[in-house]
């Protein structure tokens, strides 16, 4: 380990060290909440400066590396973590929850996801991964007094570690026969099998077919998703947020960095596996979202519908089109902002303790408290995909591609399409309760924090913003998909 | 057959199989937890057999070992702290009783 190894990683370094000052604060200063926020927020947005001006370069001897795509998701990860810490404190207080240590988990969970932006070895996706999850489980189980969180973090443990040990058993597979753990050496050995020089072993086949499985788990992705229901649905609603956006795009980092990085030779052979998942994951999840009466048990099952769409972004490149990976890369962007937007809205309600996330309690939200009505209808408008939002724009780029790339493809846009129809329905169904119901409850409405009321303002003018103008962000993605390929 | 690299492979495949097992077919919670442990072992054992009859592999082989150890250590400590957690709040370490949000 050297000096430049560490000023390459320097954004890592630095989301580490801000997670050590974050709780050393609140060992020196106890419950002053204010401060512990106030220095997780500078600092985050001293990560995503670090990370946005980061020098390209490897580092650790080639196991790390900082590229276009690694600037983008670090600075995304940012972006989600910050959010959700503006958006926890209302629901956190009335709880008697501590925000300090909320935000300390939250950073590291968020050091492991910035790890796996950067692995170029398959070691460290893994060990990225395990930092990612491990902290993702404590805050599943964050309230731990109440029966519904530790039920969903149980359930989120065990399914959680059940599959890791499932990738990590392709993992050792895959490095035995391969003989290296590092991307481009496995990625040199696959395209010697692609190009029939060598045959593919049983065990190396079985191997990769085990670290596909436990990507699925970690994405959600139909028929690996039992886990994420009750997870979310159980974790205290800012965690929710939280849980469906973090993980995922980390996750979907880990698909990038693995399958287009490690296995692009044999991207002919996982193409059919891959539109057969999205395709399932896109009409299960919507469908078992039609019959929810829960809000964020219905957000859940759409969150498992989006990696669906994002799926078809992946198709979309396997089939021979890069715009499929830059659709996947805007999407992830778009579903972060729009659906961390959705759940802060849930969260802001939920406000007073014993507030159920039921429909009944967004009846009447448009005429109690009108902003929020709105900003929540603008959210969900965008996950359901109209234009102008971000949401739309998203859908539209994985599509095209999938529809440039023909082939099963076209078949797959089809699905996607029809699944966004199908989708208005529930969504629709949550904005007909805000504004043409009678409120069921008495009395005046909360008052919520400038925090929350900042973060929501930042996540709407970003929902609508890069549906508006998404040539910047369309530039960002365009690098970030070629530093890959 | 014995004595082979295919061998020791073939056991790590018959534990990780029983540890699979194990997670699907127990209701405690703690059960499910040593399944999961003996799936991470299997592994282990995989990885040690790799490296000592591969020998390219060798030097990386207990590296990687020690590092799933350390992953295994800090996974079934967040576990247990779960499992003691819901035990708290539910009485009962049987998974298949933390239905309420099923109803």
């Amino acid at each position: 380990m050297t000096w430049q190894d560490l000023s390459t990683a320097a954004p890592l370094v630095a989301a580490i060290l801000l997670a050590i000052t974050v709780l050393i604060v609140d060992l020196i200063w106890p419950g002053r909440k204010a401060l512990s926020i106030t220095t997780a927020l500078v600092g985050l947005a001293i990560v995503a400066a670090l990370s946005a001006t980061a020098t390209p370069g490897t580092a650790f001897g080639g196991a790390y590396t900082q590229d276009a795509l690694t600037s983008f998701l670090n600075v995304l990860f940012v972006a989600l973590v910050a959010l959700t810490i503006m958006f926890a404190p209302d629901y956190l207080e009335s709880r008697d929850l501590p925000i300090a240590e909320f935000s300390v988990v939250l950073i590291f969970a968020m050091t492991g996801a910035m790890l796996i932006a950067a692995s170029a070895d398959l070691l460290l996706m893994f060990l990225g991964l395990e930092l990612m999850v491990l902290p993702g489980y404590m805050l599943a189980a964050f309230a731990k007094r109440d029966a519904l969180s530790t039920e969903g973090a149980i359930k989120y443990f065990l399914l959680g570690s059940f599959s890791s040990a499932i990738f990590l058993f392709g993992l050792a597979f895959t490095w035995g026969l391969a003989g290296s753990t590092r991307v481009a050496d496995v990625a040199a050995h696959l395209s010697e099998i692609a190009a029939g020089g060598a045959a593919l072993s049983p065990g190396l086949a079985m191997g990769l077919a085990f670290m596909t499985t436990g990507v699925a788990f970690k994405i959600a992705a139909v028929p690996f998703h039992y886990w994420t229901p009750d997870a979310y649905q159980g974790s205290p609603t800012p965690v929710t947020g939280y849980l469906s956006v973090g993980p995922k795009i980390g996750a979907f980092a880990l698909v990038l960095r693995l399958f287009v990085g490690a296995l692009d030779p044999l991207k002919a052979d996982w193409e059919i596996v891959v539109i057969v998942l999205a395709a399932l994951t896109m009409t299960l999840g919507n469908l078992v979202a039609l019959t929810q009466s829960n809000v964020k048990r219905m957000l859940a099952y759409s969150s498992i519908a989006h990696t669906g769409y994002i799926l078809v972004g992946l198709a979309a490149y396997a089939g021979g089109r890069i715009e499929g990976l830059e659709g996947l890369l805007y999407y992830g962007a778009a579903y972060t902002f729009m659906n961390l937007g959705a759940f802060a809205v849930v969260a802001a309600l939920q406000r007073r303790p014993g507030v159920t996330s039921h429909l009944d309690t967004f009846a009447g939200l448009g005429r109690r408290e009108p902003v929020l009505g709105i900003l929540m209808t603008l959210f969900l408008l965008s996950l359901t995909g109209i234009p102008p939002f971000a949401g739309f724009f998203a859908k539209a780029y994985v599509i095209l591609a999938a529809v440039q790339a023909g082939g099963a493809n076209t078949i797959l846009a089809v699905i996607a399409v029809l699944n966004a129809a199908a989708a208005a329905f529930y969504y629709l169904r949550v904005v007909v309760y805000m504004f043409m119901r009678e409120p069921t409850t008495e009395g005046a409405p909360p008052r919520h924090g400038n925090l929350v009321w900042a973060g929501l303002w930042a996540a709407s003018f970003l929902t609508i913003a890069i549906g508006l103008f998404p040539g910047p962000l369309l530039e960002v993605v365009n690098q970030a998909a070629r530093a890959l390929t | 057959m014995s004595n082979s690299l295919d061998a020791y492979l073939v056991l790590s495949g018959i534990l990780f199989s029983i540890g699979t097992f194990g997670f699907l077919a127990r209701r405690n919670a703690i059960s499910m937890l040593m399944s999961i442990e003996l799936m991470l072992n299997a592994v282990n054992l995989a990885i040690i057999a790799f490296g000592s009859f591969v020998e390219s592999l060798q030097a990386d082989s207990s590296v990687i070992a020690l590092l799933v150890i350390a992953v295994a250590a800090a996974e079934a400590t967040v576990g247990l702290a779960i499992v003691i957690a819901i035990y708290r709040n539910r009485r009962t370490p049987l998974v298949d009783e933390y239905d309420t949000m099923r109803q």
